[in-house]
């Protein structure tokens, strides 16, 4: 392997390991107050009155009414308010804000404070909702054709459950105010979309807007969207109060209100002649919740990815994202992907095992490789290692021969395996690199010749400082400690895009790499020097075409080939995971250690998704599970044996060969592991999570 | 003792004792349970009274201090491996450095892991109050979910648990995950035989009431049998305990919960020649 997978010390890890390290929460900033957020008991309503009681000195509440700008938080679209217009949408929309010193003075108004609402029945079923946010569909090939001279045809429903993020720090933000700027600091992964939405709300002018991430725990996806409504909360109750506001959200307030990934409801179709797949029909309906914030372009992506890793002559692919009256849903590490590849993964086992053919086999006999043309009309221009990291993952979890092991058990005990195949496409979807984004980077030489880096990129604990470090350092041939880089500023760093959809290191990092190269060539010793880069977009793409989802959505895809292996206990319907594997195609890896970490966290979490996390509501659009004791997530003692590996192969375009990683393994751990279940049952299933009494159930049925 | 801003910490049962029938304080052992809804109370820390730390044994009981954490019961060369198994799963190490089986039974929840335990293996608990101690049976201690016999000035100042015939035991405990979940349905059994003749055969759920269950009676239709009588009235025995159980609904549906308790103790009866 090359210098650049080399691990070192990760960047952050000094500061965090020791406890130096200062989150919003850790704060305390000369005469702030806090802020705590009145939220919306019911799902749908219109608010008739609001009594407030009378407020002690030096107390105050912010609403709708003291929006210097429009009462509309910028995402993708705008529908997002800042505080409630007068309805009430879900349960947990923010009414208003009471502000004030003590944090148990602010408890006591909030549960004085009365809103009396006129309800309306609440659609909290995506199935029964008749809004459509957003609708798209693409064909290729002839599918109808494909149906109608279909010999057989397979039809089945999937549906996935929602899944919460549970970084380990809640969402929290600081706003100031002070001669007609507007600053806000916390935690974030996309400072300019908190500039954009705070913009529009205080109605200033850019420079008027100042945006500071401040050190963040975990994010996943969840700090993409989210901070921006709470960033434009905070900003708005600074102007009025006069003094800085912290709001640092209450774990069951953050799991009540923040978004999460989108439950889906999925119907596939396919047309099978002479046992081959000659079609697959695939309806996709996402439930997006109360506002749109990024459901737009996660649905995209869920559409895009409907297929899986396969290459199938014919197919049709149409999909909805549907408002319901609950928590709005957003990013949530794989975008989209896990809700469609779970269907895909587990309608090829179906499809294989309808056709009396082995799972792998059948998955085998359609895998995509370099040439073939994509779903959408694209071409995969790169190699797909799929076969190098088949054969790594078989050799390492023992998966052929399991398999077969593992038909016909009886016993209390009985085990089953599973394997899954997906990819996640690096990047924008589309060309959002180019018309939207326009990253553009600098490095600053100071006269002592160390090299600042100055990004939008920001630190979730996924090793982005370090990665970047690594990459500059490298580039300039100068050692690490030359290098500095700090939490991004708006004032002082421009705008390299968001810290999402598996970018910052392929698109960010090779702009950082170019301007490396640049600052090299006009080096001169104990000068200031700065270079800035701007994107430019590969050119051997396909141009994609967004209303009719035809060519190239991303440059290169990341690939995953995932197997989970269980052993259930048919008196309970516990089931233990003996083991989960993963091998990766990330390009290069920069910095393998944290790659592996990232893939183990990643595998463990979409294990998760796949089997304990259940987040349920109930009929009136409540969620029960928003404590930590009842939103269950795996510990490490849940997956003991966790094996995760990469393979070197270098994506041609990306600094030092890497591509996309944050994402990918996210995405095939449930499909994996529900197929395990599968196997140990001996039946076909259909939903995450698959929970323990899925599973008694499942057995008490067979014993009937 | 020291008096700190929040409470007392006595240096003696003795000093606690005298604390406890003259303040309005809230026990405290471990905090595990206390510190999740924190008041503003004055706490009685017990943590450092060393009577209520030990661990000890004569002939018939092991005698577990109420303040004695998970952890140190765990360690204590003695701890039968029916508490050890239930202590396994319970929460995660760092809790049960600090949790103890007094905080965990003085709870009275359904759920409690060792409280399962002290059921089944008919455990004896020591009150004591700065007037005396009494002894009562942990089904008499707790009276009802989160409701306990413990009197203003009294605390529980130690387990009496029964060493003989402890070896061969049942256990089963569904959480959510496999460390740090709060249990679901649990399930444990002690069955002895002397000679040919069933004499315990006893069964305790739980998670699935107010309280853990037990049912005597049900138990002493096997008392004094051999294994094929007691193979005879085998479907007998299952139906009555099919008939009693009634589980709540909770995070898991009351169907799971009676699915896995009758499955569990059926397997228990099987897995002992029934
Ligand atoms: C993360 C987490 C995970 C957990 N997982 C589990 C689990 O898996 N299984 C489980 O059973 N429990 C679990 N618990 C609950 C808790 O840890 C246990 O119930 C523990 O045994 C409580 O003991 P403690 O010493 O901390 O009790 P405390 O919090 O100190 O006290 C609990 C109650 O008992 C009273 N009390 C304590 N000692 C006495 C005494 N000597 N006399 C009279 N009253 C007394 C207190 O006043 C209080 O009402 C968990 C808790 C946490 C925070």
């Amino acid at each position: 392997m090359d210098l650049i997978n080399q691990s070192v010390k990760k960047w952050d890890h000094d500061p965090k390991i020791s406890g130096a390290a200062k989150y919003v929460d850790d704060l305390r900033i000369k005469d702030m107050v806090h802020g705590k957020i009145l939220r919306s008991t019911i799902a749908s309503g219109t608010i008739k009155e609001i009594r407030i009681p009378t407020l002690p000195e030096g107390y105050l509440i912010v609403d709708q009414h003291d929006i210097p700008g429009k009462n509309n938080v910028h995402i993708v679209d705008d529908d997002s308010p800042c505080y409630s217009d007068g309805t009430v949408n879900f349960v947990g929309e923010a009414i208003l804000m009471v502000v004030g010193e003590d944090m148990k003075v602010l408890d006591k108004i909030l549960s004085e404070i009365v809103v009396v609402y006129e309800e309306h029945t609440p659609v909290l079923d995506m199935m029964k909702s008749d809004v459509i946010f957003y609708q798209y569909g693409y064909t290729k090939g002839d599918p109808d054709q494909a149906f109608q001279e279909a010999d057989q045809i397979l039809d089945e429903t999937f549906t996935t459950g929602y899944q919460e993020h549970i970084y380990m720090e809640v969402q929290g933000m600081i706003g100031f105010y002070k001669d007609g700027k507007s600053t806000v600091r916390g935690s974030m992964q996309c400072p300019y979309y908190v500039h954009s939405a705070v913009k529009m709300v205080m109605g200033l002018p850019d420079q008027q807007v100042q945006i500071i991430q401040d050190e963040m725990g975990g994010a996943f996806g969840g700090k993409e969207d989210y901070p921006s409504i709470l960033g434009a909360q905070v900003a708005v109750a600074a102007k009025k109060a006069g003094r800085p506001v912290k709001c640092v959200l209450d774990r069951r307030e953050d799991i009540t209100c923040t978004s999460k990934r989108h439950p889906a409801t999925m119907h596939y179709r396919a047309a099978i002649k002479d046992k081959k797949i000659t079609a697959i029909d695939a309806y996709a309906v996402y439930d997006c919740g109360a506002f749109t914030t990024l459901s737009k372009v996660v649905l995209q992506r869920g559409l895009i990815g409907a297929t899986g890793v396969y290459t199938f002559d014919n197919i049709r692919v149409n999909g909805k994202g549907v408002r319901t009256n609950t928590t709005p849903n957003g990013a949530f590490r794989g975008f989209g992907g896990p809700q469609t590849f779970f269907a895909i993964e587990m309608f090829m086992n179906h499809i294989a095992r309808a056709i009396g053919k082995d799972p792998f086999e059948l998955k085998q006999q359609y895998l995509s490789k370099k040439g073939d043309i994509t779903a959408t009309n694209g071409l995969y221009h790169f190699d797909i290692p799929f076969p190098e990291m088949i054969e790594k993952l078989f050799k390492e979890s023992g998966y052929p021969e399991k398999y077969q092991q593992y038909k016909h058990q009886t016993g209390r005990t009985r085990k089953g395996i599973g394997l899954s195949l997906t990819y996640h496409g690096c990047g924008f979807t589309g060309a959002g690199e180019r018309d939207l984004i326009k990253g553009v980077v600098r490095l600053k030489k100071n006269y002592n010749d160390t090299v600042e880096i100055l990004t939008a990129g920001t630190d979730m604990g996924q090793g982005l400082k370090t990665a970047f470090v690594k990459i500059v350092a490298q580039t300039l041939g100068v050692p690490m400690h030359q290098i500095i880089i700090a939490n991004p500023d708006t004032d002082r760093v421009p705008n390299s895009g968001p810290t999402a959809a598996s970018r910052s290191l392929m698109v960010v990092g090779k702009l950082l790499e170019r301007a490396a190269v640049k600052l090299k060539d006009i080096w001169v010793s104990e000068e200031e020097q700065e270079v800035e880069e701007h994107y430019v977009h590969p050119e051997f793409t396909i141009p994609w075409d967004t209303e009719n989802f035809q060519g190239d959505p991303y440059p290169d895809n990341s690939w995953s080939a995932n197997v989970v292996e269980v052993e259930i206990d048919t008196l309970t319907g516990v089931a233990d995971i003996v083991g989960a594997w993963g091998v990766y195609d990330v390009g290069t890896p920069v910095d393998k250690m944290i790659v592996i970490g990232q893939m183990e966290g990643g595998l463990l979490q979409a294990v998760g998704y796949g089997s304990m996390e259940l987040m349920d509501a109930n009929n009136k659009g409540v969620i029960r599970n928003n404590s930590l004791s009842d939103y269950i997530i795996p510990t490490a003692m849940d997956v003991p044996v966790l094996k995760t590996d990469v393979i070197n192969n270098p994506y041609v375009v990306g600094p030092f060969g890497g591509k996309g990683a944050g994402e990918l393994p996210a995405v095939g751990g449930a499909p994996a592991y529900v197929a395990a279940m599968e196997s140990a049952l001996g039946i076909d299933l259909h939903h995450t999570p698959f929970s323990q009494e899925d599973t008694l159930k499942a057995l008490e049925a067979m014993k009937k | 003792m020291v008096i700190v801003e929040n409470g007392y910490i006595p240096a003696d049962l003795a000093e606690a004792l005298k604390i406890r029938g003259e303040q309005t304080v809230i026990p405290y052992a471990g905090g595990t349970d206390l510190m999740v809804d924190a008041e503003d109370h004055a706490y009685l820390f017990l943590n450092k009274v060393p009577e209520l730390k030990r661990i000890s044994e004569d002939e018939t009981y092991l005698k577990i201090g109420a303040a004695a954490t998970f952890t140190e019961i765990l360690n204590y060369p003695g701890t039968p491996e029916i508490l050890k198994a239930a202590i396994h799963y319970l929460a995660a190490p760092a809790i049960r450095n600090m949790a103890t089986a007094g905080g965990n039974v003085s709870n009275a929840s359904p759920k409690a892991d060792s409280s399962l335990i002290f059921y089944v293996s008919d455990t004896l608990l020591k009150l004591a109050s700065a007037k005396g101690e009494r002894i009562l049976p942990i089904e008499d201690f707790i009276t009802g979910r989160g409701k306990t016999a413990l009197q203003a000035d009294e605390l529980l100042v130690e387990f009496l648990m029964p060493k003989k015939g402890l070896e061969n035991y049942y256990y089963e405990k569904v959480g959510a995950r496999k460390a740090l979940a709060i249990s679901r349905v649990a399930f444990a059994g002690l069955f002895n035989m002397e000679g040919e003749r069933i004499t315990r055969c006893a069964a305790a759920f739980g998670s699935v009431a107010d309280v853990v269950l037990r049912f005597r009676d049900f138990e002493a239709m096997m008392i004094g049998l051999t294994l094929p009588e007691a193979k005879a009235v085998k479907s007998e025995f299952l139906a009555k305990y099919d008939q009693a159980i009634v589980p709540i609904r909770g995070r898991v549906s009351a169907d799971y919960r009676k699915h896995v308790c009758m499955n569990l103790l059926e397997d228990f009866l099987t897995q002992n020649g029934i």
